[in-house]
């Protein structure tokens, strides 16, 4: 049983939901491109912006199945690959910040991840909590002993503050691996969060209007912001019914509250990111993803959706609470 | 490491991808490259203790912290190596060799190898402008960091030492960063340009008192005094 999640990929389209996903956005790749040959066929785009579309669209094709083989092949995968997004989303944050001078709370830092992901592989949500606590004091100690107090505070809390975000926060996204039913639920947050952005986008640039937060986000319109929560939250309540049927989850009510806070908690992530960018004085992270920016970039709404979902589904169904707990370290 | 204090400011190579980053004079180690770094480090230090049997003299004259400029006769490959001896290990990230670039960063491997590994700095000799020194010295002071310079150009094809060129003038002339010269003898016969790999020779590495330019005149007179001193303070090591 724990093999099989772990490693089982016979399982990878066990459930419908998975199956409607994974083609869904193969499809929605290839009309992607059909629509962008048919605009440039009728002259309907300019160069310039069909350039700018065509290296989206190349940096979805190489993402979308980096993002969707790991759930499916199994929950090592997952975990593991959540595990080294956290440490790239890490190493992105650092380098901005200036924080990756400070070797030694860069390394604490790296060292909580490890050990955040050390308990999500091992199912063992007591450990997992821990490390919520110990890693903060582990940063805050540590560096005592440099016996430099000139900047300790900025060091720290940046170093508290980039564990929080990227080895707890998305630590949650990893841990959904450890219930049995948890590629749909996960491929579904993946995939509403994702679109979040971009029905944002869709909207706010049909529809136009007042700036959401100007000084923060030049970009973002209140039109977009409300857009978005509508499409997404009707988007993840039905595939929350599919995902959910049957449980205590399975109501109106519920489905509604986890779309919104899908739609809403992402877009707070998305704002959050674009405080830090701002007050730093950059416009991208980095630029791995060619028309993305960073990896930050692309994920930022994931930060906070991943706990708020984790809770939330948690309250109704708890996660893998029917499958053995400590795999690795038990007796 | 920068200071005392903590600064927000993003690191100089933001944004640049991977290769390019290797290639730039204004990139910052991260930890995956301190690993490198240090782990190389500590490789040369068996590496020439056992194989080389390298003896020093003088080691505490080169300066405790940077920034500092290490110059030295260039006959092998082997010379920025041993020089990187000198230097304290926890300094593995600020020590950067001057390597050229048409060797050593040339192609993508190469140019990750020498950013990850040897922490080099490229110089481009087809077109080794005024453009890079001045980076190369706005950073030496700025950050500040340590180089390791071998200001013949080029290595000896013939074991003798060449002139020195005026680069080295180009980048201390009017600052306060001392000068370390230093002589590696043994390491022509021990790797001419051309071998394969490093014969087991004995090295002996001098190091010379620490020289400062302050009050050289940063044009191409002053430079050319500069390289002329060191350059003779270089050969006097070899009849001390």
């Amino acid at each position: 049983m724990i093999r099989e999640r772990l490693v089982g990929w016979q399982h990878a389209f066990d459930h419908r939901v998975t199956v409607w996903i994974t083609a869904g956005v193969a499809a929605l790749l290839v009309l992607a491109c059909a629509a962008v040959l048919l605009l440039s066929a009728t002259g309907f785009v300019r160069p310039e912006l069909r350039r700018e579309l065509w290296k989206r669209i190349a940096s979805w094709a190489v993402l979308a199945p980096l993002l969707l083989a790991p759930v499916l092949l199994g929950a090592a995968w997952f975990i593991a690959a959540v595990a080294a997004l956290s440490l790239l989303c890490y190493q992105e944050y650092a380098r901005a910040m200036g924080l990756f001078r400070e070797k030694l709370v860069s390394a604490l830092v790296v060292l909580g991840i490890l050990f955040v992901t050390l308990a999500v592989a091992d199912h063992w949500y007591h450990f997992f909590v821990c490390t919520f606590a110990l890693f903060p004091g582990i940063i805050a100690v540590v560096p005592i002993f440099q016996d430099r107090p000139q900047g300790y505070i900025q060091r720290v809390a940046l170093g508290i503050f980039g564990f929080m975000l990227f080895g707890v926060c998305l630590g949650h996204l990893g841990y959904m691996a450890n219930d049995w039913h948890y590629r749909p639920a996960v491929l579904t947050v993946l995939l509403c969060t994702e679109l979040n952005d971009v029905f944002a986008f869709c909207c706010g640039k049909s529809i136009g209007g007042p700036k959401l937060a100007p000084n923060t986000s030049p970009n973002k319109t209140i039109s977009g912001s409300v857009g978005a929560v509508v499409l997404t939250t009707a988007l993840a309540a039905t595939l929350g019914h599919f995902v959910w049927q049957d449980t205590r989850l399975d109501h109106p009510l519920p489905l509604l509250a986890f779309g919104l806070i899908v739609s809403v908690v992402g877009q707070l992530g998305d704002l959050t990111l674009s405080s830090l960018k701002r007050d730093l004085g950059i416009k991208d992270m980095a630029s791995v993803l060619p028309g993305h920016g960073g990896l930050l970039d692309r994920f930022n709404s994931l930060l906070f959706v991943s706990p708020a979902v984790f809770h939330f589904v948690g309250y109704f169904l708890g996660w893998g609470t029917n499958l053995p707990t400590r795999i690795l370290s038990g007796p | 490491m920068t200071g005392p204090e903590f600064h927000y400011e993003p690191a100089h190579d933001l944004g640049l991808p991977p290769v390019e980053r290797a290639r730039s004079l204004r990139r910052e180690a991260g930890l995956v490259e301190t690993f490198g770094h240090w782990i190389w480090g500590r490789f040369v230090r068996v590496y020439f203790a056992g194989w080389h049997r390298l003896a020093v003299k003088g080691r505490s004259r080169v300066p405790a912290a940077p920034p500092f400029v290490l110059v030295a006769n260039h006959s092998s490959h082997l010379d920025a190596l041993a020089l990187s001896t000198l230097v304290r290990a926890k300094w593995c990230d600020r020590i950067f060799p001057i390597a050229a670039g048409d060797t050593f960063f040339e192609t993508p491997a190469r140019a990750i190898f020498a950013a990850l590994m040897l922490n080099a700095l490229p110089m481009w000799r087809r077109s080794a402008g005024r453009h890079a020194l001045a980076a190369l010295r706005e950073r030496l002071v700025g950050e500040p960091c340590a180089y390791i310079l071998f200001p013949e150009g080029t290595r000896s094809r013939t074991g003798e030492m060449g002139p020195f060129r005026p680069g080295l003038g180009m980048l201390v002339a009017g600052t306060p960063v001392p000068v370390v010269p230093c002589l590696l003898e043994g390491a022509w016969r021990a790797f001419p340009p051309g071998a394969a790999f490093p014969r087991p020779r004995k090295l002996r590495l001098f190091v010379g008192e620490p020289m400062t330019f302050e009050g050289e005149a940063d044009e191409r007179a002053g430079w050319e005094r500069i390289s002329e001193k060191v350059e003779s303070a270089v050969r006097a090591l070899g009849k001390e």
